[in-house]
């Protein structure tokens, strides 16, 4: 017969506080007033809301609260956060839950976009070759608009003022949104450049948990500064 | 980055896309025409360039935004709530593509009440993730007409070329 079964309950001072970082501790200053839950815009999905996650993690309920869809619904917005008389960091928590789950176990595609990122430099596995085509194929149909006649994506230029990096989606589904920045920085003169490896500007550990894997994607741009020797980032948008 | 390189941030200057449009208007590096947008417009603010911003970093972007609107459109409507106490949309933290779809229909029904409330044809956002989930559930909120706009793409129509 286990603890539980026989207690109905868990030991407080049994659980393993690593786990979660400090956020048992959280239940000694949480009023449970539901500011949290009133502000959410999710609240009572599958029976879920803020406060009870707080709740539960303060009560070592971790695999109730990994294995539920609820923290991947929550978008991690923050209000629940910004109403919090006791400043407990919500958000945060969510995130660390997040990051508890089986890799194979994350859902849709947020895992395989990160682990393609991982290994290839982007979400998508595109090849640099398949990348340089579609921005000089864009480039060449901004070329065709009055006024923008003179334009060319700067592709791997050193030295240059300003360093952007690019959703994957502007390259896959919607390219024709790559136009808006590149027409901006052709009226306004800037001297910018777009590196044609680990391009990828999302960052998608940011939203799996996984710190490991998010420390890599962002090293990867500060190379491509150092690569280029450009003045500036335009932090990805 | 600021985390794990803090050197690199010692070494090179960043720019948010709010920082860089200011800069070439400001400077007059870009013009813009007020008078090509007719539509009604609205601003929706991120969360992660507002509340979550505002505590990773201590700065909220609330009236960066608003500044550049109001150089691209002589009037424009707020939501209400905005800045700090803005609804989300629906689509931050990876949302987009969990799979959990109907879910994140749902989510967004407070943000497209909002936006419904204004009468706004034109909502502009400066994030890629509240642009693809506004264009994803506008359908499902019976708002099909609403256009969704990137604030670079609503100065990028708004440009005076020489």
């Amino acid at each position: 017969m286990s603890e539980t079964e026989q207690t109905g309950h868990r030991r407080l001072d049994r659980l393993d506080h690593t786990r979660l970082r400090n956020w048992p501790f959280g239940q000694d200053y949480c009023l449970t007033c539901a500011m949290c839950s009133g502000s959410c815009p999710v609240a009572g999905i599958d029976g879920f809301d803020p406060r009870k996650v707080v709740r539960m993690a303060g009560l070592g309920l971790l695999e109730e609260l990994v294995d539920a869809r609820w923290p991947w619904i929550c978008t991690m917005c923050g209000k629940c956060e910004a109403v919090c008389p006791m400043d407990i960091h919500i958000p945060d928590l969510i995130r660390t839950i997040r990051g508890k789950r089986e890799r194979d176990l994350v859902p849709g595609i947020l895992h395989k976009g990160l682990a393609a990122a991982l290994k290839t430099g982007n979400n998508l596995g595109m090849p640099q070759e398949d990348f340089i085509y579609v921005l000089e194929d864009v480039a060449s149909e901004i070329a065709e608009e009055p006024g923008f006649e003179d334009f060319k994506v700067p592709i791997d230029k050193t030295g240059a003022n300003l360093l952007t990096t690019i959703h994957n989606k502007l390259v896959n589904t919607h390219t024709e949104d790559l136009k808006h920045w590149w027409k901006i920085f052709h009226a306004a003169k800037e001297d910018w450049t777009v590196s044609s490896i680990n391009w990828e500007g999302t960052n998608w550990g940011f939203f799996t948990g996984d710190d490991e894997g998010m420390r890599t994607m962002v090293g990867r741009i500060a190379e491509q500064m150092e690569r280029l020797e450009v003045k500036n980032l335009m932090w990805p948008e | 980055m600021e985390k794990w390189y803090p050197e690199v941030l010692k070494r090179y200057g960043f720019f948010t896309v709010f920082d860089l449009l200011i800069e070439y208007i400001k400077s007059g590096r870009i013009r813009l025409d007020k008078r090509r947008i007719t539509a009604k417009v609205t601003y929706h603010d991120p969360c992660n360039y507002g509340r979550k911003a505002e505590r990773m970093f201590g700065h909220g972007y609330y009236e960066e935004p608003r500044w550049i609107l109001s150089q691209c459109i002589e009037n424009w409507e707020d939501l209400t709530p905005n800045r700090k106490g803005q609804f989300c949309c629906g689509g931050g933290g990876g949302t987009l593509t969990t799979g959990y779809n109907d879910e994140r229909v749902f989510y967004g029904r407070k943000k497209m009440d909002q936006i419904r409330e204004t009468g706004a044809e034109m909502v502009v956002v400066p994030c890629h993730s509240c642009h693809g989930q506004l264009n994803a559930i506008k359908n499902a909120h019976g708002m099909d007409d609403l256009r969704v706009v990137y604030l670079w793409e609503l100065v990028a129509e708004c440009l005076v070329l020489e």
